[in-house]
């Protein structure tokens, strides 16, 4: 597993999410899985391309990505996920991945990302692009965040 | 061409006329001045400009209110900061309020208009591209339809997508990267794409996983082919496409919440296919 592809990721979290008002950001753990990625009700995919290809998928609960978007709001409380929280969490993705694009170029690998596209719902599971999917595990204030990274042969 | 529409809000008189002077000397049409918040609001509204010039400094307020409060009038009003502050925390500020420009005080004529340019510019490539991408990506859905099946699917109206579009099943995303960045969706039951795969592969399909497989297959073709078209007609967009990760389940939805897209249903003798292709207005690329 090559860290300088997971270091990027695990640093936008670090740079951004405080900024957004979150207060302890730990790095859990890193996994291998395989192509098919089973949901907790929230998906965010971004596609890249650049000296690297493939896609990040952000994974986490609907009453996390509540939570998030709710302290986004300046702790405007989010009931459900409605436009404004999906909004808000969509954002979020785009922000974390375009921050992971900057630390990237500081290694010398540049990347561009796609818009985000949010996936919800009760049950639903998503295949990528690559056989091995290398999954970071974050807590954001206790809130568990996965980032599945499927990046082809480079 | 129209002539830009410009409107000024600084606090001071001295500021406002040297900034007139040299948007009248390039050919701007100076629709207003502003130097509150409240001036702000009734001279953007009065007028529609194209752009405003904002100052950061302003009594009771500042430009980036302003800014926040033209963009609740109209979000499509490019503001350009105008400051004697810049510094990397403010310019930061300005573009996470969807500011498209920033240059120092004193101003310097020709900086002036080279934003400007690069900021109507920029627009201007975008208004192309509303034009024509969503055509471009029905046909190359329809093309390869009809050359992987032999059939023509019927399409139904196009439209604006204004909410979450609840999956049939499996939805395939394909992100989009290059001058602007997108991405397209094809969605459709599970037994459309069982059909389509059996069609394709002219023989019994071994499992859902190879259905899926096809359908991903499929998606990136229609994608990367109206990125090439895309690419072709003007190739300062620069569009390249990411692999196409794939969606499926008995329940989910798809949120467009940032993105300006348009849909599609087609009905095709497999089954319906929802085509859904979305672009980002760009914040401008002045960092």
């Amino acid at each position: 597993m090559d860290v300088k592809l997971i270091n990027p990721f695990v640093d936008a979290f670090l740079n951004i999410m405080p900024q957004l008002g979150f207060q302890e950001i730990k790095k859990q753990n890193i996994s291998l899985k395989g192509k098919n990625l089973k949901s907790n009700g929230v998906m965010l995919n971004i596609g890249i391309v650049g000296d690297i290809k493939g896609n990040v998928v952000y994974c986490l609960d609907i009453e996390g990505a509540k939570k998030i978007a709710s302290t986004m709001m300046m702790g405007f409380p989010v009931t459900e996920l409605d436009d404004m929280a999906q909004s808000a969490i969509s954002e979020l993705s785009n922000m974390l991945t375009a921050n992971a694009s900057t630390n990237f170029s500081e290694s010398g690998v540049n990347i561009n990302i796609s818009t985000p596209t949010l996936i919800f719902g009760n049950d639903f599971e998503a295949k990528m692009n690559t056989d091995k999917v290398i999954c970071i595990r974050i807590l954001v204030d206790d809130i568990p965040i996965e980032i599945n990274t499927a990046f082809e042969k480079l | 061409m129209r002539k830009i529409k410009i409107a000024i809000v600084d606090d001071s008189p001295f500021s406002i006329s040297i900034i007139k002077d040299i948007l009248l000397e390039k050919g701007y049409d100076v629709v207003g001045e502003a130097g509150s918040l409240e001036e702000t609001i009734k001279v953007v509204i009065d007028t529609k400009p194209d752009m405003v010039t904002m100052d950061m400094t302003i009594p009771g307020t500042d430009g980036l209110e302003c800014t926040r409060a033209i963009h609740s009038i109209d979000p499509n009003i490019k503001v350009l900061v105008i400051s004697s502050m810049m510094d990397e925390e403010i310019v930061k500020k300005a573009k996470e309020n969807k500011v498209s420009g920033y240059i120092q005080k004193p101003v310097d004529p020709e900086e002036l208009n080279t934003v400007i340019e690069r900021i109507i510019a920029g627009e201007e490539l975008f208004n192309e591209l509303k034009e024509i991408y969503f055509n471009v990506f029905r046909e190359a859905f329809l093309d390869n339809m009809n050359r992987l099946t032999k059939t023509v699917p019927k399409c139904l109206e196009e439209k604006d997508t204004k909410e979450n579009h609840h999956s049939r099943g499996v939805s395939i995303v394909v992100g989009i990267i290059g001058k602007f960045s997108g991405s397209m969706i094809l969605d459709a039951s599970y037994e459309t794409v069982e059909n389509i795969a059996k069609h394709v592969l002219k023989r019994d399909i071994k499992g859902r996983e190879e259905a899926l497989a096809v359908m991903g297959e499929f998606s990136n073709i229609v994608s990367g082919n109206a990125c090439s078209i895309l690419n072709r007609k003007n190739k300062v967009f620069g569009f390249r496409v990411a692999p196409p990760s794939i969606f499926h389940g008995n329940s989910l939805n798809i949120s467009r919440t940032i993105v300006e897209s348009k849909e599609v249903v087609s009905e095709t003798i497999f089954g319906q296919v929802y085509l859904n292709v979305g672009f980002k207005r760009g914040e401008g690329e002045w960092m």
